[in-house]
């Protein structure tokens, strides 16, 4: 990948072109994906060692009585929006590479991105009031609490760059075909979240 | 993040100036908030020396407890803090606390931050004859990032209870229980710190690989590179990697203390063992993380003064490789005595001792460049030949640690502690000396005095094996890691003439650093003046003014063959820059 091409006459400290600030970004998103590698392994570690693998015998998860169950239904249909924020967001790139302003779409990405936040802030304060929280339910709160913060989090910087995206579409129109960097790194990083929601899901609400 | 990096340093971009035409920009700009990567290396150079001597002082403290236990500290001891020392005394909770601080402070605070912020920083660019760094605005942003958990971990000492007390490990649930460790407050600064300090690890390593992939000046393949940039490049991937899981490990022991969560408490079903395994999943890349710069810097000063070509310099590249990819599957031997499985005992066994292969490769492609070279003993030389020697010291005592069956008996003693000294110490810090008296005429345009230098040298070589030899013999004999006071063991106390010793030692080795401030002192004020190209090196920073000016190269330099064509065989000079094509009749070594 030498690309000699692209040494740049840092005298004026140009930004980075456009390829190279999307290897940044690819590099920071590796790392990312570590940071709940770390958290989803421990939890993995924790859950399997203390109840076994879901197809074993006598395997309860949660374990105990009255311990709230998450909402799983509502959870499906909340997914269904951000995997579609991340269509609706492509659609934007998309539009945005035939020179059109791509607002619209990136509207529409913001609207989902805020459903789903907010579907999950319900969700946070449903299962408080049922009795579930960081310090109850053992592992299974701790675990739910902790992850689902820790990505929800990602979601709630997400949106916001989104907001950023499109304000300065809105304003100043700097999105052009041949350079849209920053569309381009908050995209990648819009769909890395996403993709990392379904494992959250997969591993915290499914099995 | 890169999208905002990519965007932002355009708006505050100066107009395009000469080159060597500083233009006046205020203080605030030129040494606090600045974009040019040189000047960023020299922020992380100062700040992680300051902190050098903040690590200095709380070992200093440990060994005056281990030498003489109970004994007021002269002068300093009514000053510290009620929860270290009463009455100037350490007291055992404030031994603790010492331990802990210290080897964090070295290892995020200083080791880390010279080799990779301050050499990475410096060396980088100006190796691959590239402007700066591919996200300015980030670097500096992950300078900041590790003065901001600096505070934060140093702040520790002040909040009720004090510090943490866990040691660098912070083995749960001593560590996640407040009850048990009595500083929930100091623990969770620690915390926070350690995120926070990751956070400019990742920001760091993120922009390294970046601008090493992509900004490579013509003809510089990945081949031609310098073994300090492509050690620096396997670190940045180990960091990128390893940081991360201890962030969240960090902020699964945060929960612990401060939101009822029970990761790593058996009573919600969480386990000790996690913490662990997560640590040390993080731990033992760290401990590459901190000697594999020092090996690439070593490296490149072993060629230069010993005026040849690196020996095996392919075998480098790829010993560096293995013992990045090797260093994630080896976490269990730093936990041989947890009561894990045998089997997966054996195995952890294994890979740690194949581990040893490529780190002896290396030893031996370091002698084969010094043999029959025509060796110049330089300061920085010295340095660097101390270094290979150390590091054998410490790499065997490893092997040894690395048989199931011999760690459980040297396990959480002395011999470890020896271990790893012999590898950071005498490895690590020794690179970094090394590496200081070799870069500091292209830093700051003077040359450090070598008579100081080598005052400097021999007193640090001798203190340092002074200090931490006796410790082999300490753990054999039985003195376990982190007790405040040895004496109150029965086996220990015959022993106690070697804690002297190892005190003695460490306070001439504390001593032996004011040699080296001294030296920079009046290097900086009087020295003499720094050529362009003081050793006669090849590598692209020596073809350019010392110090370099903002933006580095005039014109983008292009690259002929390899950074180690030394005593090139049908050449007249000794050396051949990266950017001269080589004359008719040279054999070359690189292509
Ligand atoms: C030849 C290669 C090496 C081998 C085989 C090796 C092996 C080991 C083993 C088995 C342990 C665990 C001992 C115990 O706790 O019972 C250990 C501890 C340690 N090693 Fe190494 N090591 C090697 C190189 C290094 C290097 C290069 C560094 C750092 C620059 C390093 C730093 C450490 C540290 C800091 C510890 C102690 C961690 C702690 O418990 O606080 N080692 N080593
Ligand atoms: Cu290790």
């Amino acid at each position: 990948m030498s690309s000699a091409a692209l040494t740049h006459d840092s005298n004026a400290h140009p930004s980075a072109p456009p390829a190279v600030a999307k290897f940044g970004m690819i590099m920071f998103l590796l790392s990312e994906g570590m940071l709940f590698a770390g958290l989803l392994g421990g939890y993995f570690v924790l859950r399997w060692s203390e109840v076994g693998f879901p197809w074993q015998t006598g395997h309860a998860w949660p374990r105990g009585e009255g311990v709230p169950a998450l909402p799983v239904f509502l959870t499906s249909i909340n997914t269904i929006f951000l995997v579609a924020s991340s269509f609706t967001f492509h659609f934007a790139e998309a539009a945005v590479a035939k020179r059109k302003s791509g607002l619209a779409w990136l509207f529409v990405t913001i609207v989902l991105g805020s459903i789903f936040v907010g579907v999950q802030c319900y969700e946070w304060w449903h299962l408080h009031h049922e009795g579930l929280w960081f310090n109850t339910g053992g592992v299974y709160g701790s675990s739910f609490f902790v992850i689902t913060g820790f990505h929800g989090l990602h979601v709630v910087i997400g949106v916001l760059l989104i907001v950023w995206c499109f304000l300065r579409q809105l304003f100043t129109k700097c999105f052009t075909p041949e350079y849209h960097p920053a569309l381009a790194n908050v995209a990648l990083y819009w769909h890395f979240v996403d993709v990392v929601w379904l494992f959250v899901l997969t591993l915290l609400y499914y099995v | 993040m890169s999208a905002i990096t990519a965007e932002a340093p355009a708006d505050t971009s100066h107009q395009p100036h000469d080159h060597n035409d500083h233009h006046e920009v205020g203080f605030v700009q030129k040494y606090l908030w600045t974009y040019d990567h040189k000047m960023i290396g020299l922020q992380y150079l100062w700040t992680a020396l300051a902190f050098l001597f903040i690590g200095g002082a709380l070992a200093l403290g440990v060994r005056w407890q281990l030498g003489f236990p109970g004994a007021q500290i002269p002068i300093i001891g009514q000053l510290l803090p009620s929860t270290v020392a009463v009455d100037g005394s350490i007291i055992p909770g404030g031994y603790n606390m010492l331990v802990t601080m210290h080897a964090t402070v070295m290892v995020f605070f200083v080791v880390m931050p010279l080799l990779i912020g301050a050499f990475g920083n410096y060396l980088i660019p100006l190796q691959i004859g590239a402007g700066d760094m591919a996200f300015p605005l980030l670097n500096e942003l992950s300078y900041w990032l590790y003065v901001l958990s600096g505070v934060i971990l140093v702040a520790a000492f002040f909040v009720p209870g004090g510090a943490p007390g866990t040691g660098w490990t912070a083995y749960a649930p001593l560590s996640s229980v407040a009850a048990y460790n009595g500083t929930p407050m100091g623990q969770s600064l620690w915390c926070i710190a350690l995120f926070v300090n990751g956070l400019s690890s990742i920001a760091g390593a993120t922009n390294y690989i970046t601008t090493i992939v992509n900004m490579r000046a013509p003809g510089m393949t990945m081949f031609r590179m310098t073994l300090p940039v492509w050690s620096l490049f396997i670190t940045a991937i180990l960091l990128v990697l390893a940081v991360p899981v201890l962030s969240a490990a960090a902020a699964m022991l945060f929960a612990d203390l401060n939101m009822g969560t029970s990761f790593f408490s058996p009573a919600g079903g969480g386990q000790p063992l996690l913490w662990q395994h997560l640590f040390w999943f993080f731990g033992h890349p760290e401990v590459y993380i901190m000697i594999l710069p020092a090996m690439g810097l070593t490296s490149e000063i072993l060629a230069v003064f010993s005026r040849k070509p690196i020996f095996g310099y392919k075998a480098m590249v790829y010993a560096m490789i293995a013992i990045g990819f090797l260093g994630f599957i080896v976490w269990g031997h730093h936990m041989f005595v947890s009561g894990m499985n045998l089997t997966l005992s054996a195995a952890f066994s294994v890979s740690t001792m194949i581990i040893a292969v490529p780190s002896a490769i290396k030893t031996f492609n370091w002698m084969g460049t010094i043999w029959r070279g025509s060796i110049e003993f330089t300061t920085a030389m010295c340095f660097a030949l101390a270094f290979v020697s150390m590091f054998v010291i410490g790499g065997l005592s490893g092997i040894f640690m690395a048989s199931t069956p011999v760690d459980l008996f040297v396990h959480h003693t002395y011999f470890i502690v020896a271990h790893f000294h012999y590898v950071l110490f005498g490895g690590s810090i020794f690179s970094i000396y090394a590496a200081i008296y070799f870069w500091f005429p292209k830093m700051f345009g003077k040359m450090l005095n070598e008579t100081l230098g080598k005052w400097h040298f021999f007193a640090t070589l001798i203190f340092f094996n002074l200090t931490f030899f006796p410790m082999h013999n300490l753990g054999l004999g039985g003195m376990m890691r982190r007790i405040a006071d040895p004496t109150v063991y029965e086996h220990l106390r015959q022993l106690q003439p070697l804690n002297v010793l190892c005190t003695i030692g460490a306070m001439g080795l504390g001593f032996s650093t004011f040699l080296f401030i001294w030296n920079v002192v009046i290097s900086l004020r009087n020295g003499k003046k720094a050529p362009e190209n003081p050793w006669h090196a090849n590598t692209l920073e020596w073809t350019i003014p010392s110090p370099p000016g903002h933006g580095n190269f005039a014109k983008t330099p292009t690259v002929y063959h390899g950074p180690y064509e030394y005593s090139v065989p049908g050449m007249d000079k000794d050396y051949l820059p990266q950017n001269e094509p080589a004359p008719e009749g040279a054999r070359l070594e690189s292509h």
